[in-house]
């Protein structure tokens, strides 16, 4: 069993990550189950998603029952960080050092170099992947992302996803 | 509960396997209109028909009222047919959902109306489960996508073997949740034969109404005492302990998790009811008699708590220990069930929340629009409407937000109120889309009773709140076939409008002068309604393409924050330990709004 909580602001892809780990984990059988925002938060607004890997019915998380916590923007992770269990780990997307129960990519700037900051979401993906317990691979994302059929968009999160393990 | 590589399981949202189970129960009509936490209902209706190459029908129509109309029209006629919307497009479609309760159905009819208790991103926490009761329609309610996908099915065969529509209900956390869920094959699109005329049913008048009531009533009786969905079912093992819990729907899924990961709930009997409506009121009687104490924890409203008689040992809603507003989450859940039990409550510091409010995009031609409203009308009193456009808000340009196409109609009362006749000016909002729901007649009434307002159409060629379905704007429909466009235009002189003029919101000086003038003919000569259409597509909407032009803030910069304060543009950002203003190129989209109304005039091309 698994638990995390991914957050940001809306349009950063919250919802395209929660989606992309929950697909790779249903397609190796395992049961999961999550929850997304849409509507009016997505205009910028707080978003996040829950992802709870294992026999569970409800897809939210309670309070202090999170594993980790992916978050997208440093401001937010204020917001969700009670969803973390005493020993859960923060993920976060920050120009930061890391520190005791949190550790830090700069997504953002590594993304904005592969041309689009839009692909910080991705950069962080292969940054977490690499953490202990976390419920999906950088191989199994890879092989994910690689059926994606548009060329373009196949080759850039591809290079995301590398920067991000790379920085791992 | 796993499905070792199963090409036929998938990691759907509830709104998915809503849609999987329409198409799997050989559906081939089905209408909608776009409404969070619904939309995604018809949008993968889509992706399942080109998938399966399947003939069903889809169309996003003009409002809920019409969608359930469309596919009443297509289950007399025999089809199997789905209509799909949120719980306040239910409001709008009440009449003819009411009616046809009576008058019954032919092919399956199932309603899929989804709730936001919260609400998240909605103006009620209405129970549809509780509309469904005041229409005397049987409802389902699923607990995840699975179910969702089951009941979808089973919703079909219960509308067609009792002949009366029947209403699925997904909350928001079934809606928008994901899950692997099975697949079935689906079956060929089913029919029950042409339309047959039979006026005293199909065009009742009062007379045979009261009969088709009687007939209605007695179906309810039937099915309350021969489905077992009616029944509570007993989802764990205990049997013979004091205390009882009776649920539904998505607030099942949190109950069972929670009994399941904690030893001292135990000793609880937990039972669901997937159809609380007709619920089997003797069976839900029968345990609360049996048991010391019963919990009933549903969302929202106390439907099946208000179908057990004696209550005198039920702990709800109805009693006073579970909140009567506000989503059931499962902190809250936990907490009411560990006190039921008698059990010490989990500590929980209260998180310190700030949420980020949300805005506008950056490029949003909505916000140039308000903007220069709001300098030619000032003080007016904005009445504003349904979409991403009540962000309005923001800026002091939305004064009001009641519900679908109310801009309007309020506009007319707004402006008639005795007190200030003649004195207020009145502006209203409605988008493109929200205008062709139900703005049109609203617009009929203000220019037939010479109501005194300026109406703006945000008009962004797209439905951009919901996720950017397609309006009756476009020549194509939901499924890309091809489609008629309705002229926008057109549509307002056809009204009776004399003052109609367009402006493109990008440029100040011919919007400022096009509202100039807007002011002039319904204040200034009180010549009627003046209608301005300020078009600009959506900077979301597919195949736009963004100006790649950036922009800086140079040194005439007064940090006067009209940037932030009125324009109100995520992109701006003010550099408290330097005392300046910046613009995240990141966000920025281009658009150079800020370039032609900055009051200093200090921001200019990037590297310019």
């Amino acid at each position: 069993m698994v638990e995390l909580v991914l957050c940001g602001r809306g349009g950063q892809g919250i919802v395209f990550l929660t989606r992309q780990i929950g697909q790779i984990i249903a397609s190796k059988g395992l049961s999961v189950i999550s929850s997304e925002t849409h509507g009016m938060a997505v205009r910028g607004g707080s978003i996040n998603s829950h992802l709870r890997v294992g026999e569970f019915f409800s897809p939210l998380i309670r309070s202090g029952h999170a594993d980790f916590l992916i978050s997208l923007d440093a401001t937010e992770t204020a917001n969700n960080k009670h969803y973390l269990k005493p020993a859960g780990l923060i993920v976060e997307n920050s120009t930061l050092q890391d520190e005791t129960g949190t550790k830090r990519i700069a997504a953002a700037s590594l993304a904005r170099e592969l041309g689009r900051v839009q692909l910080e979401n991705v950069v962080l993906l292969g940054y977490a992947a690499c953490v202990e317990g976390f419920p999906v691979t950088a191989e199994e994302i890879r092989a994910h992302l690689n059926k994606e059929p548009r060329e373009s968009v196949r080759s850039l999160n591809l290079k995301a996803l590398q920067a991000g393990i790379d920085a791992a | 509960m796993t499905h070792q590589n199963d090409p036929d399981v998938r990691f759907l949202m509830g709104n998915e396997a809503i849609a999987r189970g329409i198409v799997e129960a050989g559906c081939s009509v089905t209408a909608a209109y776009p409404g969070t936490p619904s939309s995604e209902v018809l949008e993968s209706l889509v992706r399942w028909k080109k998938e399966l190459k399947h003939p069903i029908y889809v169309e996003w129509s003009v409002n809920e009222k019409v969608a359930f109309e469309v596919a009443y029209g297509a289950s007399l006629g025999g089809a199997r047919a789905a209509a799909a919307m949120k719980m306040v497009g239910l409001n709008v479609a009440s009449d003819p959902f009411l009616s046809a309760a009576y008058l019954g159905i032919r092919g399956g009819l199932v309603v899929v109306v989804a709730d936001d208790p919260g609400p998240h991103s909605s103006q009620t926490e209405q129970d549809s489960r509780f509309f469904a009761w005041f229409a005397k329609v049987p409802v389902l309610d699923p607990g995840t996508p699975t179910e969702a996908l089951e009941m979808t099915l089973k919703a079909f065969e219960l509308s067609e073997k009792y002949q009366v529509p029947v209403l699925l209900r997904p909350c928001l956390r079934v809606c928008h949740a994901r899950q692997n869920v099975s697949l079935n094959t689906p079956r060929p699109p089913a029919s029950v034969g042409p339309f047959k005329k039979d006026w005293t049913r199909w065009a009742a008048i009062p007379k045979y109404r009261l009969t088709l009531h009687r007939e209605l009533n007695e179906k309810l009786v039937k099915i309350e005492h021969e489905e077992p969905e009616t029944r509570p079912i007993l989802l764990n093992e205990g049997a013979g302990n004091t205390t009882a819990l009776i649920t539904s729907g998505s607030v099942s899924s949190h109950v069972r998790d929670i009994i399941a990961s904690d030893t001292r709930l135990q000793g609880i009997d937990v039972y669901k009811v997937d159809l609380p409506f007709p619920a089997h009121r003797a069976a839900l009687q029968q345990i609360v008699d049996e048991h010391e104490r019963t919990l009933v924890l549903e969302e929202t409203y106390p439907v099946l708590e208000l179908q057990i008689k004696d209550r005198r040992k039920v702990i709800g809603r109805l009693s006073g220990d579970v909140p009567s507003q506000g989503e059931l989450v499962p902190e809250l859940v936990e907490e009411i069930i560990l006190s039921t039990a008698g059990e010490r409550p989990v500590q929980r510091e209260a998180p310190a929340i700030k949420p980020r409010r949300p805005s506008l995009c950056p490029g949003c031609p909505h916000r140039p629009a308000f903007y220069m409203m709001r300098q030619v009308f000032d003080q007016a009193v904005y009445a504003g409407d349904i979409g991403c456009y009540t962000l309005g808000i923001n800026m002091g340009a939305v004064d009001t937000c009641l519900c679908m196409g109310a801009s309007i109609g309020m506009a007319g009362g707004l402006a008639r109120a005795p007190l200030t006749e003649g004195k207020t000016r009145v502006v209203a909002t409605i988008g493109d889309s929200t205008f062709y729901h139900a703005g049109v007649p609203a617009l009929v009434n203000a220019v037939h009773t010479r109501a005194r307002f300026v109406l703006i159409i945000m008009d962004n060629n797209i439905t951009a709140m919901t996720g950017g379905q397609p309006t009756p704007a476009q020549d194509f429909l939901a499924d890309g076939s091809p489609g008629k466009a309705v002229d926008m235009e057109r549509l307002v002189r056809g009204c009776g409008v004399d003052f109609l003029e367009l402006a493109d919101p990008y440029d100040a000086k011919a919007m400022k002068e096009t509202l100039e003038r807007a002011k002039s003919h319904a204040f200034d000569d009180d010549q009627g309604v003046a209608v301005v259409i300020a078009r600009r597509p959506c900077v979301r909407a597919p195949k736009i393409e963004l100006p790649s032009d950036r922009f800086e803030v140079g040194d005439a910069c007064d940090l006067c924050m009209s940037c932030i304060k009125d324009l109100e543009c995520p992109a701006f950002r003010y550099v408290k330990s330097e005392k300046r203003m910046e613009i995240d190129a990141d966000m920025c989209a281009g658009c150079g709004f800020c370039v032609q109304v900055c009051p200093s005039q200090a921001i200019k091309a990037k590297g310019a």
